[in-house]
């Protein structure tokens, strides 16, 4: 047996051990950048020397990155909630008439814009605007690039968790809706304990991936001085003259900290799965098929 | 117990209930046949508020229920329904299901609402399957705990909205048994069905409706052995093969 027929017969039968795949898998990156690394020092491109004398240089700056992300997606998610809302079901009261539909169509109309909005624009462009509007209102306060900056990321990933909200409160089924109704729950009940606990198992990944995308949108703050992991890589590299090493440090750092984060979320989401909701099963999911088959028969039955 | 006077209900322009008027006593089983798109599940979606009527009566227990000072969720604890496709809530398990209205909508102390729960589940016959997801039932085992959760709330009444035509034949026997237990317990019910053996064995009275409108009503062996109506001899003839 060839080399490759070893590893591929040795990947199969981890199959069912995730996390093992995984810790090979990232095992197996982190090798291949060390040697990356390694390679371009012994040709003189890359200095060890400098690498080891900087290596804590970017914690602080990592945190200033992590803390904008973690803040505004926190903020995001919460108004995305109510926002989300109205995007999925606003609609259906539109098509209805009174006081209500003259109540949300406003509503609908202001959230709607809001999101066309954020998804057509640049991030940098709302970075940019966002910067240049709050350093006029407080001139001169040493903070402002910072609590912008965030400012800007809110308003940005607002605009997308809305839209994954919107998806996730959409695909929990009207049936689901109804069976809460006939046990007596009201309209707040239905969403609190039905379609809002559904709606997120079905948005969990997307989610991940908005953050993901979010951490690293971050980086555009730089242009905005504020003091974050792309701004101090650049500060290492020019001043020190060696942006080749400042930027290999400031990739690992965002490789540290988005590819464990996804992973245990992943890692998360498989042991905490329910049959028939969210991500499927590893192994073919003979009760999943069955849950698919008894929710979309259709009324009306056989006569 | 159950008293449905002149009900009209439209869809935009589909006028889909046309008067209809129906009474059920306490204790009693009506059995509600029709074909298909006749208005029998909007009908039943009516007397529980699930739909508002447009004009006409229902009258619950001596209370007229579609009036705007009545909250249709207290209505909804008074009657409960079961539907065809089941609708057990796919993020809880079988206990959850049962006990979720217990906890939130009588607000009952986690302890006494489980074990509560449980006695519903057995009465179904279900105590073993407490920890299953729906996803993990088979279809005859979900629509049982679809009804223990119906009656965990302890209803005047239970709708059913054609309980066993989403089944696999194998899985129809075990529903039909719960429901004719209940029967035999003393509950009203409203069923929408066209199992013919359960409604002979089990109705108390059969109506059958068409086009929105109730076209004859009887004892079964009235609207089954001895239809007067024309459109009830065809259909009946239909379904009895
Ligand atoms: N929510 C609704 N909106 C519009 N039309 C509906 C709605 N519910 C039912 N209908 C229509 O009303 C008619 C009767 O439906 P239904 O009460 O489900 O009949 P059955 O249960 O006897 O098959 C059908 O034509 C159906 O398409
Ligand atoms: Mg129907």
């Amino acid at each position: 047996m060839g080399l490759k027929a070893a590893a591929k017969e040795i990947w199969t039968r981890l199959e069912d051990r995730p996390v093992l795949r995984s810790a090979i898998a990232i095992g197996g990156l982190l090798g291949l950048g060390l040697a990356l690394v390694l390679g371009l020092a012994a040709v003189g491109i890359v200095s060890l020397r400098f690498l080891a004398d900087n290596a804590t240089f970017l914690a602080v700056p990592a945190l200033t990155s992590l803390s904008a992300t973690l803040l505004s997606f926190a903020i995001g998610f919460a108004g995305a909630i109510p926002m989300g809302l109205v995007r999925a079901f606003a609609p259906r009261i539109l098509r209805g008439e009174g006081w209500r539909r003259a109540a949300f169509a406003p509503l609908y109309g202001a959230v709607t814009s809001y999101v066309e909005a954020i998804r057509g624009t640049p991030a940098f462009v709302q970075i940019f605007l966002v910067a240049q509007v709050s350093g006029l209102i407080f001139p001169g306060n040493p903070n402002i690039p910072f609590w912008g900056g965030t400012l800007a990321l809110t308003i940005n990933t607002l605009g997308y968790q809305t839209e994954v909200f919107r998806a996730g409160f959409q695909s929990v089924g009207q049936s689901q809706v109804e069976a809460a109704k006939s046990i007596g729950m009201r309209p707040v009940q239905v969403f609190l304990h039905i379609t809002l606990p559904q709606g997120l198992r079905l948005i969990t990944l997307p989610l991940v991936n908005e953050w993901v995308g979010l951490f690293k949108a971050s980086a555009l703050l730089a242009y905005v001085a504020v003091p974050e992991l792309l701004w101090a890589a650049s500060y290492l590299g020019n001043n020190r003259s060696h942006p080749i090493e400042a930027f290999i440090m400031v990739s690992s750092v965002y490789l540290a900290i988005i590819v464990p984060l996804s992973k245990a979320v992943g890692w998360w989401e498989r042991k905490h799965r329910i049959p028939g909701l969210g991500v499927a099963e590893r192994t073919v999911g003979v009760g999943r098929r069955r849950a698919v088959v008894a929710a979309g028969t259709p009324a009306g039955g056989l006569d | 117990m159950i008293t449905v006077q002149n009900v009209h209900k439209w869809f935009g322009d589909l006028h889909v209930l046309k008067g209809v008027s129906l009474q059920v006593n306490k204790g009693d089983a009506l059995v509600v046949i029709g074909p298909s798109g006749s208005g029998k599940s909007t009908l039943l979606r009516c007397i529980n508020l699930l739909v508002q009527p447009d004009e006409g009566d229902v009258i619950i227990d001596g209370v007229k229920v579609n009036d705007p000072r009545i909250r249709p969720e207290w209505v909804r604890q008074q009657v409960g329904m079961v539907f065809q496709s089941f609708n057990l809530f796919t993020h809880l398990n079988a206990l959850e299901n049962v006990m979720i209205g217990l906890r939130k909508v009588k607000r009952m102390d986690r302890a006494g609402a489980e074990q509560m729960a449980r006695f519903e589940l057995e009465r179904v016959g279900l105590a073993d399957k407490a920890d299953a997801y729906p996803a993990q039932l088979s279809g005859g085992q979900q629509q049982r705990v679809a009804i223990a959760r119906a009656l965990a709330l302890n209803p005047k009444a239970v709708l059913f909205d054609e309980p066993t035509s989403a089944l696999d034949p194998e899985f129809i026997r075990e529903v039909l048994d719960v429901m004719t237990k209940l029967a035999e317990e003393g509950m009203t019910m409203v069923v929408v069905t066209h199992e013919m053996g359960f409604a002979h064995n089990v109705a108390d009275r059969v109506l059958f409706m068409a086009d929105g409108v109730v076209v004859e009503e009887g004892t079964p062996d009235e609207v089954f052995d001895r239809p007067q109506k024309e459109r009830t001899q065809a259909f009946v003839g239909k379904i009895l093969g």
